[in-house]
Protein backbone atom coordinates (compact mmCIF):
# COMPACT_ATOMS: atom_id res chain seq x y z
CA UNK A 1 0.00 0.00 0.00
CA UNK A 2 1.45 3.38 -0.97
CA UNK A 3 2.17 5.75 1.89
CA UNK A 4 0.45 9.12 1.55
CA UNK A 5 3.70 10.99 2.14
CA UNK A 6 5.20 9.29 -0.95
CA UNK A 7 2.93 11.15 -3.36
CA UNK A 8 2.35 14.77 -4.20
CA UNK A 9 0.00 16.63 -1.93
CA UNK A 10 -3.34 17.72 -3.29
CA UNK A 11 -4.41 21.28 -3.13
CA UNK A 12 -7.08 21.87 -0.55
CA UNK A 13 -7.77 19.44 2.26
CA UNK A 14 -7.43 15.70 1.54
CA UNK A 15 -8.98 14.89 4.92
CA UNK A 16 -12.09 16.83 3.94
CA UNK A 17 -12.34 14.89 0.68
CA UNK A 18 -11.90 11.64 2.65
CA UNK A 19 -14.82 12.69 4.84
CA UNK A 20 -16.81 13.50 1.72
CA UNK A 21 -16.11 10.03 0.29
CA UNK A 22 -16.91 8.42 3.65
CA UNK A 23 -20.29 10.18 3.56
CA UNK A 24 -20.81 8.91 0.01
CA UNK A 25 -19.96 5.39 1.18
CA UNK A 26 -22.51 5.66 4.00
CA UNK A 27 -25.20 6.94 1.62
CA UNK A 28 -24.49 4.23 -0.97
CA UNK A 29 -24.57 1.54 1.72
CA UNK A 30 -27.82 2.89 3.13
CA UNK A 31 -29.76 3.10 -0.14
CA UNK A 32 -28.43 -0.04 -1.81
CA UNK A 33 -28.65 -1.95 1.48
CA UNK A 34 -32.29 -0.92 1.91
CA UNK A 35 -33.05 -2.11 -1.63
CA UNK A 36 -31.15 -5.35 -1.04
CA UNK A 37 -33.01 -6.12 2.17
CA UNK A 38 -36.38 -5.89 0.42
CA UNK A 39 -35.42 -9.05 -1.48
CA UNK A 40 -35.84 -10.92 1.78
CA UNK A 41 -39.33 -9.58 2.41
CA UNK A 42 -42.03 -12.11 1.62
CA UNK A 43 -44.94 -10.63 -0.34
CA UNK A 44 -48.35 -11.17 1.23
CA UNK A 45 -50.63 -13.94 0.01
CA UNK A 46 -54.33 -13.51 0.84
CA UNK A 47 -55.90 -16.98 1.19
CA UNK A 48 -59.54 -17.34 0.22
CA UNK A 49 -62.26 -17.64 2.90
CA UNK A 50 -62.22 -21.36 2.12
CA UNK A 51 -58.94 -21.71 4.01
CA UNK A 52 -59.18 -24.26 6.82
CA UNK A 53 -55.82 -23.74 8.46
CA UNK A 54 -52.56 -21.94 7.69
CA UNK A 55 -49.45 -23.70 8.87
CA UNK A 56 -45.73 -23.60 8.31
CA UNK A 57 -43.50 -26.29 6.90
CA UNK A 58 -41.67 -26.36 10.22
CA UNK A 59 -44.87 -27.72 11.82
CA UNK A 60 -44.02 -30.99 10.05
CA UNK A 61 -40.29 -30.83 10.79
CA UNK A 62 -39.60 -28.53 13.79
CA UNK A 63 -35.83 -28.13 13.18
CA UNK A 64 -36.77 -26.02 10.14
CA UNK A 65 -38.36 -23.36 12.36
CA UNK A 66 -36.59 -20.02 12.22
CA UNK A 67 -34.52 -21.01 9.18
CA UNK A 68 -34.80 -19.45 5.70
CA UNK A 69 -36.29 -22.75 4.52
CA UNK A 70 -39.49 -22.40 6.52
CA UNK A 71 -42.50 -21.45 4.40
CA UNK A 72 -46.30 -21.09 4.69
CA UNK A 73 -48.57 -24.06 4.02
CA UNK A 74 -52.24 -23.42 3.24
CA UNK A 75 -54.71 -26.24 3.88
CA UNK A 76 -58.21 -26.19 2.38
CA UNK A 77 -60.57 -28.92 3.54
CA UNK A 78 -64.13 -29.53 2.42
CA UNK A 79 -67.16 -30.72 4.39
CA UNK A 80 -67.27 -34.05 2.53
CA UNK A 81 -64.58 -36.71 2.82
CA UNK A 82 -62.38 -37.30 -0.20
CA UNK A 83 -58.76 -37.49 -1.25
CA UNK A 84 -55.85 -35.19 -0.47
CA UNK A 85 -53.88 -33.31 -3.12
CA UNK A 86 -50.66 -31.34 -2.70
CA UNK A 87 -49.98 -28.40 -5.04
CA UNK A 88 -46.41 -27.17 -4.90
CA UNK A 89 -45.29 -23.87 -6.43
CA UNK A 90 -41.94 -22.12 -6.19
CA UNK A 91 -39.72 -25.19 -6.18
CA UNK A 92 -37.68 -23.12 -8.63
CA UNK A 93 -38.41 -19.45 -7.81
CA UNK A 94 -37.27 -18.30 -11.27
CA UNK A 95 -40.29 -20.10 -12.76
CA UNK A 96 -43.06 -17.63 -11.96
CA UNK A 97 -46.00 -19.46 -13.56
CA UNK A 98 -45.75 -22.29 -11.02
CA UNK A 99 -45.63 -19.92 -8.06
CA UNK A 100 -48.41 -17.71 -9.41
CA UNK A 101 -50.70 -20.67 -10.13
CA UNK A 102 -50.31 -21.82 -6.53
CA UNK A 103 -51.09 -18.27 -5.32
CA UNK A 104 -54.16 -18.05 -7.59
CA UNK A 105 -55.49 -21.33 -6.22
CA UNK A 106 -54.82 -20.31 -2.61
CA UNK A 107 -56.60 -16.97 -3.09
CA UNK A 108 -59.70 -18.35 -4.84
CA UNK A 109 -60.65 -21.93 -4.05
CA UNK A 110 -63.29 -23.43 -1.81
CA UNK A 111 -63.35 -27.16 -1.25
CA UNK A 112 -66.52 -29.18 -1.62
CA UNK A 113 -64.92 -32.57 -1.06
CA UNK A 114 -61.50 -33.70 0.07
CA UNK A 115 -58.47 -31.61 0.93
CA UNK A 116 -55.93 -29.50 -0.95
CA UNK A 117 -52.58 -28.52 0.56
CA UNK A 118 -50.89 -25.59 -1.19
CA UNK A 119 -47.25 -24.56 -0.72
CA UNK A 120 -46.66 -21.52 -2.98
CA UNK A 121 -42.99 -20.98 -2.04
CA UNK A 122 -41.54 -24.46 -1.71
CA UNK A 123 -37.98 -23.15 -1.76
CA UNK A 124 -38.46 -19.95 0.24
CA UNK A 125 -34.72 -19.27 0.35
CA UNK A 126 -34.55 -19.24 -3.45
CA UNK A 127 -36.93 -16.26 -3.48
CA UNK A 128 -34.44 -14.12 -1.53
CA UNK A 129 -31.84 -13.78 -4.29
CA UNK A 130 -31.50 -13.72 -8.06
CA UNK A 131 -29.66 -16.04 -10.42
CA UNK A 132 -26.07 -14.76 -10.63
CA UNK A 133 -24.72 -13.33 -13.90
CA UNK A 134 -28.16 -13.33 -15.50
CA UNK A 135 -29.19 -9.70 -15.02
CA UNK A 136 -32.65 -10.96 -14.09
CA UNK A 137 -35.20 -8.44 -12.87
CA UNK A 138 -35.72 -8.57 -9.12
CA UNK A 139 -39.48 -8.22 -9.37
CA UNK A 140 -42.45 -8.22 -11.70
CA UNK A 141 -45.84 -6.56 -11.31
CA UNK A 142 -49.26 -8.08 -11.92
CA UNK A 143 -52.10 -5.59 -12.30
CA UNK A 144 -55.14 -6.54 -10.23
CA UNK A 145 -58.60 -5.00 -10.19
CA UNK A 146 -57.33 -2.38 -7.75
CA UNK A 147 -53.61 -1.75 -7.92
CA UNK A 148 -50.64 -3.90 -8.83
CA UNK A 149 -49.23 -6.81 -6.85
CA UNK A 150 -45.45 -7.08 -6.93
CA UNK A 151 -43.75 -10.44 -6.74
CA UNK A 152 -40.13 -11.45 -6.44
CA UNK A 153 -38.47 -13.28 -9.27
CA UNK A 154 -36.12 -15.55 -7.38
CA UNK A 155 -33.37 -17.94 -8.38
CA UNK A 156 -33.49 -21.59 -9.36
CA UNK A 157 -31.64 -22.72 -6.26
CA UNK A 158 -31.31 -21.96 -2.54
CA UNK A 159 -29.55 -18.69 -1.62
CA UNK A 160 -25.81 -19.38 -1.13
CA UNK A 161 -25.95 -17.05 1.87
CA UNK A 162 -28.19 -19.65 3.50
CA UNK A 163 -26.31 -22.72 2.28
CA UNK A 164 -22.62 -22.43 1.57
CA UNK A 165 -20.22 -23.65 0.24
CA UNK A 166 -21.30 -25.95 -2.60
CA UNK A 167 -19.46 -29.26 -2.76
CA UNK A 168 -17.41 -30.03 -5.86
CA UNK A 169 -19.57 -33.07 -6.51
CA UNK A 170 -22.99 -33.48 -4.92
CA UNK A 171 -24.35 -36.93 -4.09
CA UNK A 172 -28.03 -36.44 -3.39
CA UNK A 173 -30.15 -38.45 -0.92
CA UNK A 174 -31.16 -40.77 -3.76
CA UNK A 175 -27.51 -41.56 -4.47
CA UNK A 176 -27.32 -39.60 -7.76
CA UNK A 177 -24.01 -37.85 -8.48
CA UNK A 178 -24.54 -34.28 -9.63
CA UNK A 179 -22.69 -30.99 -10.14
CA UNK A 180 -21.97 -29.11 -6.89
CA UNK A 181 -24.55 -26.35 -7.46
CA UNK A 182 -27.32 -28.97 -7.50
CA UNK A 183 -26.82 -29.30 -3.74
CA UNK A 184 -29.04 -26.20 -3.59
CA UNK A 185 -31.68 -27.48 -6.03
CA UNK A 186 -34.81 -28.56 -4.15
CA UNK A 187 -35.90 -30.73 -7.05
CA UNK A 188 -32.77 -32.85 -6.74
CA UNK A 189 -32.90 -33.17 -2.95
CA UNK A 190 -35.84 -35.55 -2.35
CA UNK A 191 -36.55 -37.44 -0.20
CA UNK A 192 -34.28 -35.17 1.82
CA UNK A 193 -32.14 -35.74 4.89
CA UNK A 194 -33.14 -34.67 8.43
CA UNK A 195 -29.53 -33.74 9.18
CA UNK A 196 -28.56 -32.63 5.69
CA UNK A 197 -28.04 -29.20 4.18
CA UNK A 198 -30.88 -26.63 4.21
CA UNK A 199 -32.28 -27.74 0.84
CA UNK A 200 -32.28 -31.39 1.91
CA UNK A 201 -34.02 -30.46 5.17
CA UNK A 202 -36.71 -28.59 3.22
CA UNK A 203 -37.17 -31.67 1.01
CA UNK A 204 -37.35 -33.84 4.13
CA UNK A 205 -39.99 -31.52 5.63
CA UNK A 206 -42.07 -31.70 2.45
CA UNK A 207 -41.92 -35.50 2.60
CA UNK A 208 -43.02 -35.30 6.25
CA UNK A 209 -45.92 -33.04 5.16
CA UNK A 210 -46.95 -35.55 2.47
CA UNK A 211 -47.05 -38.34 5.04
CA UNK A 212 -48.69 -36.32 7.83
CA UNK A 213 -51.47 -34.90 5.65
CA UNK A 214 -52.08 -38.22 3.88
CA UNK A 215 -51.39 -36.77 0.44
CA UNK A 216 -52.42 -39.10 -2.37
CA UNK A 217 -51.67 -36.94 -5.40
CA UNK A 218 -48.77 -34.47 -5.54
CA UNK A 219 -48.54 -31.83 -8.28
CA UNK A 220 -45.25 -29.94 -8.65
CA UNK A 221 -45.56 -26.83 -10.86
CA UNK A 222 -42.55 -25.86 -12.97
CA UNK A 223 -41.43 -24.03 -16.08
CA UNK A 224 -38.65 -24.85 -18.50
CA UNK A 225 -36.71 -23.09 -21.24
CA UNK A 226 -38.23 -23.36 -24.74
CA UNK A 227 -35.12 -25.18 -25.99
CA UNK A 228 -35.48 -27.86 -23.29
CA UNK A 229 -37.14 -31.07 -24.54
CA UNK A 230 -39.24 -31.73 -21.42
CA UNK A 231 -41.72 -28.92 -21.98
CA UNK A 232 -45.49 -28.49 -22.15
CA UNK A 233 -45.39 -31.79 -20.37
CA UNK A 234 -46.89 -33.94 -17.66
CA UNK A 235 -44.01 -35.84 -16.08
CA UNK A 236 -45.46 -38.70 -14.08
CA UNK A 237 -44.36 -41.41 -11.68
CA UNK A 238 -45.57 -44.88 -12.68
CA UNK A 239 -48.00 -44.70 -9.72
CA UNK A 240 -49.77 -41.93 -11.64
CA UNK A 241 -49.54 -43.27 -15.20
CA UNK A 242 -53.30 -43.85 -15.64
CA UNK A 243 -54.10 -40.53 -14.00
CA UNK A 244 -51.64 -38.59 -16.17
CA UNK A 245 -52.74 -40.33 -19.38
CA UNK A 246 -56.41 -39.59 -18.66
CA UNK A 247 -55.60 -35.97 -17.85
CA UNK A 248 -53.51 -35.62 -21.01
CA UNK A 249 -56.35 -36.88 -23.19
CA UNK A 250 -58.71 -34.37 -21.58
CA UNK A 251 -56.20 -31.55 -22.09
CA UNK A 252 -55.58 -32.51 -25.72
CA UNK A 253 -59.33 -32.53 -26.32
CA UNK A 254 -59.40 -28.94 -25.02
CA UNK A 255 -56.75 -28.01 -27.57
CA UNK A 256 -53.89 -27.84 -25.07
CA UNK A 257 -50.87 -29.72 -26.32
CA UNK A 258 -49.36 -31.62 -23.36
CA UNK A 259 -46.77 -34.37 -23.70
CA UNK A 260 -46.58 -37.36 -21.43
CA UNK A 261 -43.12 -37.99 -19.99
CA UNK A 262 -42.51 -41.01 -17.77
CA UNK A 263 -40.28 -40.27 -14.78
CA UNK A 264 -37.02 -42.19 -15.40
CA UNK A 265 -36.50 -44.66 -12.51
CA UNK A 266 -32.75 -43.97 -12.41
CA UNK A 267 -33.08 -40.18 -12.20
CA UNK A 268 -33.03 -39.72 -8.45
CA UNK A 269 -33.94 -36.84 -6.21
CA UNK A 270 -36.76 -35.33 -8.26
CA UNK A 271 -40.28 -34.84 -6.93
CA UNK A 272 -41.95 -37.00 -9.58
CA UNK A 273 -39.59 -39.87 -8.71
CA UNK A 274 -39.09 -39.70 -4.94
CA UNK A 275 -42.63 -38.68 -3.93
CA UNK A 276 -43.81 -41.85 -5.64
CA UNK A 277 -40.98 -44.11 -4.46
CA UNK A 278 -40.57 -42.86 -0.89
CA UNK A 279 -44.17 -41.92 -0.04
CA UNK A 280 -46.08 -44.11 -2.50
CA UNK A 281 -48.22 -41.26 -3.80
CA UNK A 282 -49.25 -40.39 -7.35
CA UNK A 283 -46.69 -37.78 -8.38
CA UNK A 284 -46.95 -35.47 -11.39
CA UNK A 285 -44.80 -32.53 -12.46
CA UNK A 286 -46.11 -29.93 -14.92
CA UNK A 287 -43.86 -27.91 -17.23
CA UNK A 288 -44.69 -24.77 -19.21
CA UNK A 289 -42.35 -22.85 -21.56
CA UNK A 290 -40.69 -19.78 -20.04
CA UNK A 291 -38.44 -17.67 -22.25
CA UNK A 292 -37.21 -15.56 -19.32
CA UNK A 293 -35.00 -18.31 -17.94
CA UNK A 294 -33.85 -19.87 -21.19
CA UNK A 295 -30.29 -19.64 -22.51
CA UNK A 296 -31.21 -18.10 -25.87
CA UNK A 297 -33.08 -15.06 -24.55
CA UNK A 298 -32.16 -11.46 -25.21
CA UNK A 299 -32.18 -8.81 -22.51
CA UNK A 300 -33.83 -10.11 -19.31
CA UNK A 301 -36.62 -7.87 -18.05
CA UNK A 302 -39.89 -7.92 -16.17
CA UNK A 303 -41.62 -7.46 -19.55
CA UNK A 304 -40.03 -10.70 -20.77
CA UNK A 305 -41.35 -12.49 -17.67
CA UNK A 306 -44.88 -11.15 -18.19
CA UNK A 307 -45.20 -10.92 -22.00
CA UNK A 308 -42.85 -13.75 -22.89
CA UNK A 309 -41.86 -12.08 -26.17
CA UNK A 310 -38.28 -12.45 -27.36
CA UNK A 311 -36.94 -11.97 -30.89
CA UNK A 312 -34.06 -14.38 -30.34
CA UNK A 313 -36.44 -17.18 -29.38
CA UNK A 314 -38.56 -16.24 -32.36
CA UNK A 315 -35.52 -16.72 -34.58
CA UNK A 316 -34.55 -19.96 -32.84
CA UNK A 317 -38.07 -21.27 -33.52
CA UNK A 318 -37.70 -20.44 -37.22
CA UNK A 319 -34.42 -22.38 -37.21
CA UNK A 320 -36.18 -25.37 -35.65
CA UNK A 321 -34.18 -25.21 -32.42
CA UNK A 322 -37.10 -25.16 -29.98
CA UNK A 323 -39.47 -27.78 -28.67
CA UNK A 324 -42.49 -25.44 -28.66
CA UNK A 325 -43.91 -23.03 -31.23
CA UNK A 326 -42.66 -19.49 -30.55
CA UNK A 327 -44.08 -16.64 -32.62
CA UNK A 328 -44.03 -12.84 -32.36
CA UNK A 329 -46.78 -13.02 -29.72
CA UNK A 330 -44.40 -14.95 -27.42
CA UNK A 331 -45.65 -17.16 -24.60
CA UNK A 332 -47.06 -14.77 -21.99
CA UNK A 333 -47.31 -15.51 -18.29
CA UNK A 334 -51.11 -15.56 -18.46
CA UNK A 335 -50.99 -18.44 -20.98
CA UNK A 336 -48.47 -20.33 -18.87
CA UNK A 337 -50.55 -19.91 -15.70
CA UNK A 338 -53.65 -20.93 -17.69
CA UNK A 339 -51.88 -24.12 -18.80
CA UNK A 340 -50.99 -24.96 -15.21
CA UNK A 341 -54.54 -24.32 -14.04
CA UNK A 342 -55.88 -26.49 -16.86
CA UNK A 343 -53.37 -29.19 -15.88
CA UNK A 344 -54.39 -29.13 -12.22
CA UNK A 345 -58.09 -29.19 -13.15
CA UNK A 346 -57.58 -32.11 -15.55
CA UNK A 347 -55.67 -34.07 -12.91
CA UNK A 348 -58.45 -33.49 -10.35
CA UNK A 349 -61.05 -34.60 -12.94
CA UNK A 350 -59.01 -37.72 -13.66
CA UNK A 351 -58.71 -38.49 -9.96
CA UNK A 352 -62.50 -38.25 -9.65
CA UNK A 353 -62.94 -40.53 -12.64
CA UNK A 354 -60.37 -43.17 -11.67
CA UNK A 355 -60.69 -43.19 -7.88
CA UNK A 356 -64.17 -41.79 -7.14
CA UNK A 357 -63.87 -42.36 -3.41
CA UNK A 358 -60.73 -40.19 -3.23
CA UNK A 359 -62.00 -37.35 -5.40
CA UNK A 360 -61.21 -33.73 -4.55
CA UNK A 361 -63.87 -31.27 -5.72
CA UNK A 362 -63.13 -27.57 -5.69
CA UNK A 363 -65.04 -24.42 -6.54
CA UNK A 364 -63.87 -20.93 -7.34
CA UNK A 365 -60.64 -21.82 -9.12
CA UNK A 366 -60.14 -19.51 -12.10
CA UNK A 367 -60.61 -21.35 -15.36
CA UNK A 368 -57.79 -21.52 -17.87
CA UNK A 369 -59.91 -19.69 -20.46
CA UNK A 370 -60.71 -16.86 -18.02
CA UNK A 371 -57.06 -16.41 -17.05
CA UNK A 372 -56.02 -16.45 -20.69
CA UNK A 373 -58.66 -13.80 -21.45
CA UNK A 374 -58.30 -11.51 -18.42
CA UNK A 375 -54.84 -12.32 -17.06
CA UNK A 376 -54.02 -13.71 -13.61
CA UNK A 377 -54.38 -10.28 -12.01
CA UNK A 378 -58.15 -10.40 -12.46
CA UNK A 379 -58.21 -13.25 -9.92
CA UNK A 380 -55.63 -11.99 -7.47
CA UNK A 381 -56.62 -10.25 -4.27
CA UNK A 382 -55.88 -6.51 -4.62
CA UNK A 383 -52.90 -5.35 -2.55
CA UNK A 384 -53.68 -4.16 0.99
CA UNK B 1 -17.07 -20.56 10.08
CA UNK B 2 -19.34 -17.52 9.93
CA UNK B 3 -17.58 -15.42 12.63
CA UNK B 4 -14.24 -16.09 10.92
CA UNK B 5 -15.71 -15.01 7.59
CA UNK B 6 -17.08 -11.83 9.17
CA UNK B 7 -13.74 -11.13 10.85
CA UNK B 8 -11.93 -11.41 7.51
CA UNK B 9 -14.38 -9.02 5.83
CA UNK B 10 -14.21 -6.66 8.82
CA UNK B 11 -10.40 -6.65 8.62
CA UNK B 12 -10.46 -5.83 4.90
CA UNK B 13 -13.10 -3.12 5.44
CA UNK B 14 -11.09 -1.57 8.29
CA UNK B 15 -7.90 -1.59 6.19
CA UNK B 16 -9.71 0.04 3.29
CA UNK B 17 -11.30 2.67 5.54
CA UNK B 18 -7.89 3.42 7.05
CA UNK B 19 -6.42 3.73 3.55
CA UNK B 20 -9.25 6.11 2.60
CA UNK B 21 -8.56 8.52 5.47
CA UNK B 22 -4.75 8.46 4.92
CA UNK B 23 -4.70 8.69 1.14
CA UNK B 24 -4.19 12.15 -0.34
CA UNK B 25 -4.94 11.55 -4.01
CA UNK B 26 -8.54 12.21 -4.79
CA UNK B 27 -9.00 9.47 -7.36
CA UNK B 28 -7.43 6.90 -5.01
CA UNK B 29 -9.79 7.99 -2.26
CA UNK B 30 -12.67 7.47 -4.72
CA UNK B 31 -11.37 3.99 -5.56
CA UNK B 32 -11.10 3.08 -1.89
CA UNK B 33 -14.62 4.39 -1.29
CA UNK B 34 -16.04 2.18 -4.03
CA UNK B 35 -14.32 -0.92 -2.61
CA UNK B 36 -15.44 0.04 0.89
CA UNK B 37 -19.10 0.10 -0.19
CA UNK B 38 -18.86 -3.52 -1.36
CA UNK B 39 -17.08 -4.66 1.79
CA UNK B 40 -19.52 -2.92 4.14
CA UNK B 41 -22.54 -4.29 2.28
CA UNK B 42 -21.00 -7.75 2.56
CA UNK B 43 -20.24 -7.22 6.24
CA UNK B 44 -23.69 -6.02 7.32
CA UNK B 45 -26.11 -7.65 4.89
CA UNK B 46 -24.84 -11.20 4.63
CA UNK B 47 -26.22 -13.10 7.58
Amino acid sequence: MRKPEDGPKLKGTPRLSALFFAALVAAACFFSGREFRTMRAEEAIYPSPGLTVARHLSDYFPPLQGTPGDTPVYIFEGPAKGGTVLVLGGTHPNEPAGFLTAVLLAENIRIVRGKIVIVPRANASGFTHSDPQEGSPQRYDIATTSGARTFRLGARVTNPVHQWPDPTIYVNPGGQTLAGIEARNLNRAYPGRPDGNLTERVAYALMALIKAEGVELGIDLHESAPEYPVINALVFHENASDLAATAQMALQSEGLDFRLEASPPNLRGLSHREWGDAAGIMAVLLETPNASHGRLKGRPSAALVIDGRDKFYERAAKLGRLFVPFGPEGIPLKDRVARHLAGVAALLDSLRELVPGRAVDIEGAPSAAAVRASGPGAFLHPPK
Amino acid sequence: MRPIYHLIVFYLAAQTAWYLVREEKLWKQAGAAMVLVLLLLRLFLVK
